[in-house]
């Protein structure tokens, strides 16, 4: 049930419900061949690209070529454009050996996030291997842009180092120091790696000691740790400072509905409704077609009955936009007020959407 | 499980049981065998040589999985009498180099990835950990299915396992059996047993024993994703863990299956 462009049929409707939806996973990216500064950074963007091809529906995949550099113009209209997401919630990643100038930086994504920073979240990053610098730079994010979370990649090689563990004492350190700042949401990609040699590229188990290290803090797990959903499952139901993101599992939704729908029971039964966050990883995935599919999906009676949990309107407000409003203190109505007539808002013509909870404007 | 091949013993060495060998050797990320996915790509035979070649789904997937499929496949096809040497071929990854050369001149994983901290054989102990936990799913299953009660489960022994024969005589459970087979399961002190599918027992417990998990007749049968015995009052949480085990592995599978396709296409049209 595509909608495309057309915005009356938007996708923040959902059975005459309005959705506010907050993509919680998104990149503006560089991978052209003269960013490339190492072979790693060719086959990077190339797995990327079969992730992207391999969920994403024929009519929608992108040349190679498209898919290196988007800019910044066609990620806004490709989140906002069609109102598939309200807002998004930028998380950098380096990649400083691969790419000259890094694949994207908070500084590159600052760029747009702040031209609109109240549809953008910023957030920065930090790797307890660049020691004392490193913290200073975590200093100056905070300065700089006020981060409010950051990502991190653990299996991510540093010279001669494989990888790092949230349960390090160095990354205690860069923890305590994000609490210190305020910096509350700490995002960390457990799922498919960079360049896994062993085993950094297999363990979820460190994010176990350092959510029960730091109740103060939330532990997002991106790509809910598949593949290593068991582990991830396992430990968030233990510390329930523990987050789901679902990059990578939502566009299951598009072609394998059934697993889809196994994997969010399994998330359902054990996170509950209030843990887990919607996230396209754009531009890995579109949110433009992506956020529809996943309010489309459905569980399978089966499922249903096994788990005994419920992918209904409800549970589709609190894990496409509600909980992530929680952990970064967004005012979902006041911001529904300021869309009315913000700048994207105009830019596409989407003011009348945010005017009413009627579907018709009164003054259209 | 095959289990009927040749196992060398007739001097021509064919496709099949070559096949057959390689039909043992899993993905331990999914615990599905290399032929069942299709990452074999060729085998040739040449008197007692034999080569194979294949490919994974991502040229990104783990060195230390790739390597333990390669160590595995070659492991399997040399213990057909009938060969001397078998020559593994793993194809466009990029540690292939590497990999096709550790595990041709029989070296180990850390001789082969010197900068690699950690051997492999912890992730191995941690897959099969995770395989056995899966399979243990299914046998409970069709344990629940035939009756059984959370206590009767946790309880089980192998001992309490047995295969009728057809000439009568029971045999212990632990050969491999085809589906159509059924095992007998005494409980409450053997005063009575039910006959369940013989194959989702069997494949448990050739996990079982192959991890040393369950080796006498006398060790409880199903245990905890940690190794221990199942309380009766944690038994569905650990029936749950199972059924969780489950769909990590099914769905990275999906993931794998999608990324082979795409890879596929793509390299396709590179030629």
């Amino acid at each position: 049930m595509w909608c495309g462009n057309d915005v009356h049929c938007a996708m923040y409707q959902h059975n005459g419900e309005e959705i506010f939806v907050i993509d919680g996973h998104v990149h503006l990216w560089d991978a052209t061949e003269e960013n490339i500064k190492h072979e790693g950074g060719e086959e990077f963007i190339q797995c990327f690209y079969d992730y992207h091809t391999t969920f994403t529906p024929e009519d929608r995949q992108w040349t190679v070529d498209e898919y290196r550099k988007y800019g910044a113009d066609r990620m806004v209209e490709d989140l906002f454009g069609n109102a598939a997401a309200d807002m998004a919630i930028f998380q950098p990643t380096y990649l400083t050996d691969f790419y000259e100038d890094g694949f994207n930086t908070t500084e590159q994504n600052a760029e747009l996030a702040e031209e609109h920073p109240e549809r953008f979240v910023l957030n920065g990053t930090f790797d307890p291997r660049d020691g004392e610098e490193g913290l200073e730079y975590l200093e100056d994010l905070h300065e700089s842009y006020d981060i409010p979370g950051v990502k991190l990649y653990t299996a991510e090689w540093r010279g001669e180092s494989k990888g790092w563990r949230l349960d390090d004492e160095e990354a205690f350190e860069f923890l305590e120091k994000c609490s210190e700042l305020g910096i509350e949401n700490i995002h960390a990609h457990k799922g498919p790696t960079i360049r896994p040699l062993n085993r950094d590229a297999f363990d979820v188990a460190d994010v176990d000691d350092a959510a029960s290290s730091f109740p103060e803090l939330n532990f997002v797990v991106e790509h809910v740790g598949l593949p290593r959903l068991d582990d991830f499952c396992w430990i968030a139901a233990q510390e329930n400072n523990v987050y789901g993101g679902l990059a990578v599992a939502a566009p299951f939704a598009q072609n394998r509905p059934g697993k889809f729908s196994e994997i969010m029971s399994e998330l359902l039964w054990w996170l509950g409704e209030d843990r887990i966050l919607f996230g396209s990883d754009y531009a890995l995935w579109n949110p433009d077609w992506l956020v529809e599919e996943v309010l489309e999906a459905e569980l399978t009676q089966e499922h249903r009955m096994e788990y005994g949990v419920e992918w209904d309107l409800e549970t589709k407000k609190k894990v496409m936009g509600e909980n992530a409003a929680e952990l970064y203190d967004i005012d979902i109505e006041e911001k529904r007020r300021q869309f009315q007539d913000d700048e994207i808002s105009r830019e596409f013509d989407l003011g009348d959407h945010y005017a009413s909870e009627e579907p018709a404007a009164a003054d259209d | 499980m095959t289990g009927t091949e040749a196992d060398g013993s007739t001097s021509a060495l064919s496709r099949t049981a070559v096949r057959d060998r390689l039909d043992r050797v899993t993905d331990p990320e999914l615990d599905r065998s290399i032929v069942e996915l299709e990452y074999v790509d060729r085998i040739e035979i040449d008197g007692d040589r034999v080569d194979v070649e294949f490919t994974l789904p991502t040229a990104w997937c783990s060195p230390a999985f790739a390597w333990m499929m390669a160590v595995d496949a070659r492991d399997e096809v040399e213990s057909l009498s009938a060969v001397e040497t078998a020559r593994i071929t793993l194809r466009e990854h990029m540690h292939e180099a590497e990999i096709n050369r550790g595990v041709n001149e029989d070296l180990s994983f850390a001789e082969t990835f010197p900068d690699a901290d950690g051997d492999v054989a912890a992730v191995r102990a941690e897959l099969d950990e995770k395989a056995r936990v899966a399979r243990q799913y299914d046998a409970v299953e069709t344990l629940l299915e035939a009756g059984l009660d959370a206590e009767a489960i946790v309880a089980l022994r192998p001992r309490d396992l047995e295969r009728p024969e057809a000439d009568g005589d029971d045999v212990a459970v632990g050969a491999t059996a085809d589906a159509t087979e059924a095992v007998a399961v005494y409980v409450r002190d053997r005063s009575f047993a039910v006959s369940v599918p013989a194959e989702p027992i069997e494949r448990y417990l050739e996990k079982a024993h192959e991890i040393d998990l369950v080796s006498g007749p006398d060790d409880v049968l199903f245990r905890t994703p940690e190794g221990e015995p199942i309380d009766a009052d944690s038994f569905d949480l650990v029936h749950q863990r199972g059924r969780l085990a489950q769909v990590n592995m099914s769905s990275q599978g999906g993931i794998c299956d999608g990324l082979r396709e795409a890879r596929e296409g793509r390299l396709a049209a590179d030629d």
